[in-house]
């Protein structure tokens, strides 16, 4: 299975918040791959605490694959290589959890060429043969990014993928989400060009609200009730606004809740940061390893 | 000189095991040439030999520039319908002339890839069985896995496939390189996916080199994706249905496909028997085997009398 992970604006979470569900996929018992196709700004090894390749790796990087400067892309084993303690050990059951790394100082791409297509499916289908997940980080946006594994796909019939659209639970990204599945020059409408069917891309699609501050949270406990009222209605209006946009509670696969430790430090939710040092909310944890249920559930994914 | 190869072998991405007559499709890449396909003890099915031309730099231990130039011979197979490969080979002889000649000299000799200038076959052994020299990924360098790699996606790309295969399993690639002299065998383990083989044999080479090369990476895969399944059912931690479910595949699609040395030639079995000895393949495939059937036995066990159990009350 491939899953893309996209949102309309940078800065959402959907890094974040698709590494933890690659890395709780992997603790149920799956091989998981991530690759950061996020050329602008690879950070995912700065999640996994790869410090080598916090900022993508010098040699060998997706993006130099994808230009044919490379035979294959490096892969970091990241139960090996994470600085992280509480990583560096594979827990027993636990399936490879591996990264590809975008290529450091590597800029988006430029152009897409018949070429670059042709890698980018050969790497799809080889991952698909040994991993049970692979996560693709597709960049915030409208991109040649996006149009690339768009267009890979297409050629790639028999192989079952996903997308995922990512977005923080506001006005501007319940529209930027939407327009950017539905709107001119979003997925659907370049997808189709294609050669994707609209109706079967559309059934593909599922959105995952990030950070989301539920107005029962325990994090509000201390907020008069004024201004928990206020919340309340906003939160409403919200949904209202969702479910006018097609991006409402049936297109939803997930929520992640905000989560203090994420605001302060882009990481993977640990067990451990959860029960023993009791940093991260154990809903955050929950939440994430739920969508990781949930991404291959086929109950979820039914046609809208 | 000598004769460097490399076979890449992984599961057919198809739910099911493939027929002989869907196998020669999948292999009859160009219209026209045969699939050749053998029977007993094991269907096999070979594709028709392409030719990929080269003008590249040899692996060289000693890191010194040797250019060659030739074809690379490829070919794809599948074996039991069910395990597919892409190998590729190339015999790396001496140039007569000190510079590139037309094509038509190399297309004249097909797998041949000619050395200009100085090499010792021992150097270019040691660099093409030897572990990458970390911070050359140099794409000038012949690459016989890239082009093994491709041939196998072809394969695996085929419409005829569903892509519905049972389990999630890597590739494993096989680097080999064969020599004539004083026969000895040296098979050797480098990370999860990597193998290397150092053959000599006696008397000139032959495509039956070939042959064992890709018999021993098709078993050597078989062996490692078993020791997987076996690793991923957790056997004694995870309650015993569940570890027999994560068993099935195996029993369903690799246990029957063990046939060592079913394709060898009499004068190559030695090698094999030399490998059965050291490090001993078909004890430890028999070894994991016998512990498939047995949680499948003790499992079959705790069901009947659990059932009769509840008969009884
Ligand atoms: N559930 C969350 N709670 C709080 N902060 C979050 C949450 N998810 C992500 N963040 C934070 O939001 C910022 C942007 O996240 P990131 O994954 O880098 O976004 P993107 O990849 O979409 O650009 C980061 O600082 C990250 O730690
Ligand atoms: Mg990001």
């Amino acid at each position: 299975m491939l899953v893309f992970a996209i949102s309309d604006k940078g800065g959402t979470g959907r890094s974040v918040t698709g590494t933890n569900i690659v890395y709780r996929h992997a603790l149920q018992g799956n091989d998981v791959c991530y690759l950061d196709y996020d050329f602008g700004s690879p950070t995912a090894g700065a999640i996994f605490s790869v410090s080598g390749v916090a900022r993508g790796t010098r040699q060998n990087g997706l993006h130099e694959y994808l230009r044919g400067e490379c035979p294959q892309p490096r892969r970091v084993d990241v139960w090996a290589e994470s600085d992280r303690e509480g990583l560096r050990t594979r827990p027993p059951g636990a399936g490879r959890l591996v990264l590809l790394p975008g290529s450091e100082g590597g800029g988006e791409l430029s152009a897409l060429t018949d070429e670059i297509i042709g890698r980018c499916v050969q790497l799809f289908g080889r991952l698909e043969e040994e991993f049970d997940l692979c996560m693709i980080d597709v960049s915030a946006g409208r991109s040649f990014t996006a149009e690339l594994v768009l267009a890979a796909t297409v050629r790639m019939p028999a192989v079952p993928f996903r997308w995922l659209v990512f977005h923080r639970w506001t006005r501007q990204h319940i529209i930027a989400a939407a327009g950017l599945v539905t709107g001119a020059d979003g997925l659907l409408d370049v997808g189709t060009r294609f050669g994707h069917d609209a109706d079967d891309l559309r059934d593909r699609i599922r959105y995952v609200r990030t950070a989301v501050l539920e107005p029962d949270s325990a994090e509000l406990v201390g907020l008069r009730d004024e201004q928990r009222a206020w919340l309340s209605a906003c939160d409403s209006e919200l949904r209202e606004l969702a479910g006018r946009h097609s991006v409402g509670r049936t297109a939803m696969l997930g929520k992640i809740p905000l989560d203090p430790v994420l605001q302060w430090r882009e990481q993977l939710i640990t067990d451990e940061d959860v029960l023993a040092s009791k940093i991260a909310n154990a809903e955050t944890a929950a939440a994430f390893d739920e969508l990781a249920k949930k991404i291959v559930d086929d109950n979820a994914w039914e046609g809208l | 000189m000598l004769v460097m190869g490399e076979v890449h072998t992984g599961l057919l991405q198809n739910s099911g095991e493939i027929s002989e007559s869907t196998c020669r499709q999948v292999l009859g890449i160009t219209a026209g040439e045969t699939v050749r396909v053998s029977r007993r003890p094991i269907v096999h099915a070979l594709s028709p030999e392409r030719l990929t031309g080269v003008d590249c730099t040899l692996p060289a231990a000693s890191r010194s520039r040797v250019r060659g130039v030739g074809t690379v011979v490829s070919r794809c197979a599948v074996t039991g319908g069910r395990v597919a490969q892409g190998s590729s080979y190339v015999r790396v002889v001496r140039s007569e002339a000190d510079r590139r000649l037309p094509w038509s000299h190399y297309l004249a000799r097909p797998g041949v890839v000619e050395v200009l200038g100085k090499a010792k076959a021992a150097d270019l052994a040691e660099g093409f069985t030897g572990d990458p020299t970390p911070g050359s990924p140099d794409g000038a360098c012949l690459n016989l896995g890239a082009v093994s790699g491709r041939f196998l996606d072809l394969v695996q790309a085929s419409p005829l496939l569903d892509r519905r295969a049972p389990f999630k399993i890597p590739r494993t690639s096989l680097r080999w390189v064969a020599e004539t002299g004083e026969p000895s065998i040296r098979f050797t383990l480098h990370t999860e996916q990597e193998r290397t083989l150092r053959l000599t044999h006696p008397g000139p080479f032959t495509p039956a080199v070939v042959d064992l090369c890709e018999d021993l990476a098709t078993h050597d895969w078989l062996l490692t994706s078993l020791l997987v399944i076996v690793e991923r059912a957790r056997i004694g931690t995870t309650p015993g249905a569940a570890a027999v479910a994560r068993l099935a595949p195996a029993i369903d699609h690799l246990l029957h496909l063990w046939m060592p040395a079913a394709r060898v030639e009499e004068w190559l079995t030695p090698f094999w028997d030399s490998l059965e000895r050291r490090p001993g393949f078909t004890r430890q495939w028999r070894s994991l085997v016998d512990r498939v059937r047995d949680q499948v036995a003790v499992n079959t066990l705790a069901l009947l009398s659990a059932s009769a159990e509840t008969g009884r009350r």
